[in-house]
C-alpha cells in the first residue's frame, strides 16, 4: 500500500513537473502562435483582428513619444559596429519579414538595386548584432521587371510568403499595383518616390522622403534667400518634371520673385537645347537662376549651350534627380546647387553603412543616399512593429502614422500629422570643385 | 529671321545625325528586308565602350575612332550572331529577332553592368560658338554637318562606283538572281551591315558627345528616331532616308522654336500628327520606291 501510495505520489510528482514544463513550452507557443495569428490575418482575414490591432497600436503609438519612441526602436548605432565576420549566430525564430517589390530595370535600377543591397545589408548586421529583440529580420527581395501586372504578382507573392511590410518602387505608376494588391493591409513604403498624391495613410501608403512640393519649395525659398528676383524653368507636363517647377513658380513669385520664362523639353531624351537656348538668349541678363527637374546630364548639357551663348553668370538649382543621374560625375557641375534626401557626412550613419557595405561585398553601393533611403524603410517598417507590438498590417501601419522624429540614415522624420507623406529636412548641396556640399538642411 | 536661321542650323545638324542613323536601316532593309529594331544598340553599345575609355582617361580623339570601328564590328557580329540564321525568313520573323537582340543587349548591361547612368565628358569644343553675320552657329553642328555630307557622298561613291556597290545593288534588286549571277551574298550581306555599323558609329560618336552618358537603353530613342526618318523619306529609299533624317530635325527644332509656348510641351506630338498627315497623302513616305527592297 505504501508502495502504491509512494509510486502514486511519484507519479503525480511527475505529473506536476511535466506539467509545468508544459505550461512554459504553451507561453512560448503561444507567442509564436500569437504571431501566426497576426499573421494568418494579415494574409487571409485581417478583418476584426486587424481593427484591434490597429486601435491598440495606435494608442501604443501615443503613448510613445515615437521619435525614438516610447518603445525602444532598433539599435542601429550597434547594428553597424556589427562584425559579420565575427561568427555570431544570427537570432532563430519567426522573422520579421520585408518584402522588397523592385524594379531592377533601367528605368528605376539605379534607386531599386542599390536600395535593396542596402536593406539586405543592414539586415545582415542587425542579425549579426542579435536581431530586434531577439527576432530575426528576412528581407525577400522579387523583380518587377517594370511591368505593373507582374508587380501585382510579384507583391501577391511577398504577401504569400508572409511579408509583414513591403517597400515599393519608385514610381507611382507602378507603385499603384502594389497598392491595388495589398489594399491597405501591409504597410507599403516607397522609398525614392517623391511623389506627392502616392502617400496615403488610410491605405497604409507611406513614403520615406520628402516630396516635390517639399523640394520645389525648399528651392525657391532658398533662391529668394540667395536675393535671386528672375528666373528661368524648364518644365515638362505631368509629375515630377512638371510638378517641380510649378511648385517652384508659386513659391518663387509668392516670395517676389518672377519667372521670366517656362522653356518645355523632354525629359531623359533632350541632351540638344538649340531652340530653348536661343529662344533665352533674348531674354535673360545672365543674374537669373535656372531652375528645373530634368537629370544631370541634361542640365550640364543645357548649361553648356547657355555658356556658349555668353550666359556664363547664371545660376543652376534642381531636384533630387540630378544626383540620382550622377551630377557628380558629370563636367561642368561646379557650382550646381541640387535638393536631395540626405548628406553622407563622414563617420555618420550613413556613411558607416556605406563604407560597411564595401567592406563586406568588395564593390561601393552605387548611390548613397538611395541606399540611406531604402534601409530608413525598413527601419520605420521595424520600428512600426515594435510601437505597435504586433505583426498585423493595419496595426503597423498605424503605428508609423504616428512616429515623430523617427531618426535613421537619412535624417529625421516625422509621420504624425500627415497623410502618410513625412515631414523631413530637404538637403540642398552644391558642388563644389567636383565635391557635394551641405548648403542648409531647409526645414 | 535671325532666330529661324539659327534653328535651321540647328535643324540641320541634329537632322544630320537621323539621317546617318536612317541610312543605316535602309541599307538593311535594302538586302534583307529587315527593318533592324537593333539597330540603336550600336548606340548603346558603343556608349559603354566611351565610358570605359573615358575612365582610362582616353580623350575624344582616341574614343571617336574607337567607337567607330567597334560599331562596325558589333554590327557584323550581331549579323553574325542573330540575323545569319534567320536570312530568307518572313518579315515578321527578321523583327521579331531584331527586337530580340535589342533586349538581350540591354538586359546584358543591366545584368553586367548598371542601371545607373554613366557619365563621360563631353568634348570641350561641343557648345562653343561661331559668329557669322551676326548669327551664332554652335561648332558642333556645323561639324555633324559636314561630316555628314561627307560621309553621304562616300557612301554614294561606295555603292555607285565600287563592285561592292554594284554587288549590294544588285542584292537588293533580286537577291536570288544576284545570287545565280555570281554574287556571294554572304559577303554581300556582311558588306551591307558593316557599312550600316560604320554609319551608325559616325551618328554614335556626335550622339555621344551630345549625351556625355549612357544607360542600357540608351539605345531606343536612336533607334525610334533612325526608324521614322527612313519610314519618312520612303523606306528602302537611301535617299529618302537622308530625306526623312534632315526633315525629322528640322521640324523637331522648328516646331519647338516657333509653337505658342502654351502647346510647346506638345512637340513631338505635333512631329507624329505631321508625320501622319505625310503618311495620308503620301503612304509611301517622300521618296516612293517601286520596290521596297531596292538599296
Amino acid at each position: 500500500m505504501k508502495t502504491r501510495t509512494l509510486a502514486a505520489l511519484l507519479a503525480a510528482l511527475v505529473l506536476l513537473v511535466a506539467a509545468c514544463g508544459s505550461d512554459d513550452d504553451e507561453s512560448a507557443e503561444t507567442e509564436t502562435d500569437d504571431t501566426a495569428d497576426a499573421d494568418a490575418g494579415t494574409e487571409a482575414d485581417s478583418g476584426s483582428d486587424a481593427d484591434s490591432g490597429s486601435d491598440a497600436d495606435a494608442d501604443e503609438g501615443a503613448d510613445s513619444d515615437g521619435s525614438a519612441g516610447g518603445v525602444a526602436g532598433v539599435d542601429i548605432d550597434a547594428a553597424l559596429a556589427a562584425d559579420l565576420d565575427g561568427g555570431a549566430e544570427p537570432p532563430s525564430g519567426d522573422p520579421i519579414i520585408i518584402g522588397m517589390a523592385m524594379d531592377f530595370g533601367d528605368v528605376s535600377g539605379y534607386a531599386d538595386i542599390p536600395g535593396s543591397e542596402a536593406v539586405s545589408h543592414l539586415a545582415d548586421l542587425i542579425n549579426c548584432a542579435g536581431g530586434v529583440d531577439g527576432t530575426p529580420i528576412e528581407v525577400q527581395v522579387s523583380d518587377i521587371q517594370g511591368d505593373p501586372e507582374v508587380a501585382a504578382q510579384v507583391t501577391q507573392e511577398l504577401l504569400d510568403g508572409g511579408a509583414h511590410v513591403l517597400i515599393g518602387p519608385p514610381f507611382a505608376d507602378i507603385g499603384e499595383s502594389v497598392l491595388q494588391v495589398t489594399e491597405g493591409e501591409v504597410p507599403v513604403f516607397f522609398a525614392a518616390s517623391t511623389e506627392p498624391n502616392l502617400p496615403d495613410a488610410s491605405i497604409n501608403s507611406f513614403l520615406v522622403t520628402f516630396d516635390d512640393v517639399a523640394q520645389a519649395t525648399a528651392a525657391a525659398e532658398f533662391a529668394l534667400s540667395e536675393g535671386f528676383t528672375r528666373a528661368i524653368t524648364f518644365s515638362s507636363p505631368g509629375p515630377y518634371f512638371g510638378t517641380n517647377p510649378e511648385i517652384f513658380t508659386e513659391v518663387f513669385e509668392a516670395g517676389g520673385g518672377t519667372v521670366i520664362t517656362d522653356q518645355t523639353y523632354v525629359p531623359v531624351d533632350d541632351v540638344d537645347f538649340s531652340a530653348q537656348v536661343n529662344e533665352i538668349a533674348g531674354l535673360a541678363d545672365g543674374t537669373e537662376v535656372v531652375y528645373s527637374a530634368m537629370l544631370a546630364f541634361q542640365i550640364t548639357a543645357l548649361r553648356g549651350q547657355l555658356e556658349g551663348q555668353g550666359l556664363t553668370d547664371l545660376t543652376y538649382l534642381g531636384t533630387d534627380a540630378f544626383e540620382a543621374t550622377g551630377l557628380l560625375f558629370e563636367e561642368n557641375n561646379d557650382g550646381i546647387y541640387h535638393t536631395t534626401h540626405a548628406f553622407v557626412e563622414p563617420g555618420g550613419r550613413l556613411d558607416l553603412l556605406l563604407k560597411s557595405y564595401e567592406e563586406a561585398n568588395g564593390t561601393p553601393l552605387e548611390s548613397g543616399t538611395f541606399a540611406g533611403l531604402y534601409a530608413d524603410s525598413a527601419l520605420v517598417g521595424i520600428q512600426g512593429i515594435l510601437d505597435c507590438g504586433c505583426t498585423d498590417g493595419p496595426g503597423i501601419g498605424a503605428a508609423v502614422a504616428q512616429l515623430e522624429d523617427f531618426d535613421g540614415f537619412t535624417g529625421p522624420m516625422s509621420f504624425a500629422g500627415t497623410n502618410g507623406g513625412p515631414t523631413k529636412p530637404v538637403s540642398l548641396h552644391r558642388v563644389v570643385d567636383g565635391v557635394d556640399t551641405l548648403v542648409a538642411n531647409w526645414e | 529671321m535671325t532666330e529661324l536661321a539659327q534653328n535651321i542650323v540647328d535643324g540641320l545638324g541634329r537632322g544630320s545625325i537621323y539621317a546617318l542613323l536612317a541610312l543605316g536601316i535602309a541599307v538593311i532593309f535594302g538586302v534583307m528586308h529587315l527593318l533592324n529594331f537593333a539597330h540603336g544598340e550600336l548606340i548603346t553599345i558603343t556608349g559603354y565602350v566611351a565610358y570605359a575609355a573615358f575612365l582610362r582617361g582616353a580623350s575624344w580623339f582616341v574614343i571617336a575612332p574607337l567607337v567607330l570601328g567597334v560599331a562596325v564590328v558589333a554590327s557584323m557580329g550581331i549579323e553574325q550572331v542573330a540575323f545569319r540564321w534567320v536570312r530568307g525568313a518572313p518579315d515578321f520573323t527578321l523583327v521579331l529577332t531584331s527586337f530580340g537582340v535589342h533586349f538581350v543587349v540591354e538586359a546584358a548591361f543591366l545584368m553586367y553592368v548598371s542601371a545607373s547612368v554613366k557619365n563621360f565628358n563631353r568634348p570641350g569644343w561641343i557648345a562653343d560658338t561661331v559668329d557669322a553675320g551676326g548669327l551664332s552657329f554652335e561648332i558642333f553642328d556645323l561639324v555633324v554637318i559636314g561630316v555628314t555630307l561627307v560621309t553621304l557622298v562616300l557612301t554614294s561613291l561606295l555603292l555607285q562606283r565600287t563592285m561592292f556597290g554594284l554587288a549590294l545593288r544588285a542584292s537588293a534588286e533580286d537577291f536570288d538572281a544576284a545570287r545565280l549571277m555570281g554574287v556571294r551574298s554572304d559577303r554581300v550581306i556582311r558588306g551591307a551591315f558593316a557599312l550600316s555599323g560604320a554609319l551608325a558609329g559616325i551618328a554614335a560618336i556626335f550622339w555621344l558627345m551630345r549625351a556625355g552618358q549612357t544607360t542600357p537603353g540608351a539605345g531606343i530613342t536612336p533607334m525610334l528616331k533612325g526608324v521614322l526618318a527612313a519610314l519618312v523619306g520612303g523606306l528602302g529609299s537611301l535617299r529618302g532616308a537622308v530625306i526623312g533624317g534632315f526633315a525629322l530635325g528640322l521640324a523637331e527644332v522648328l516646331l519647338r522654336a516657333r509653337l505658342p509656348d502654351a502647346i510647346a510641351g506638345l512637340t513631338d506630338g505635333v512631329v507624329f500628327l505631321l508625320i501622319a498627315l505625310l503618311f495620308i497623302f503620301r503612304p509611301g513616305g517622300f521618296v516612293t520606291v517601286s520596290h521596297a527592297e531596292r538599296v
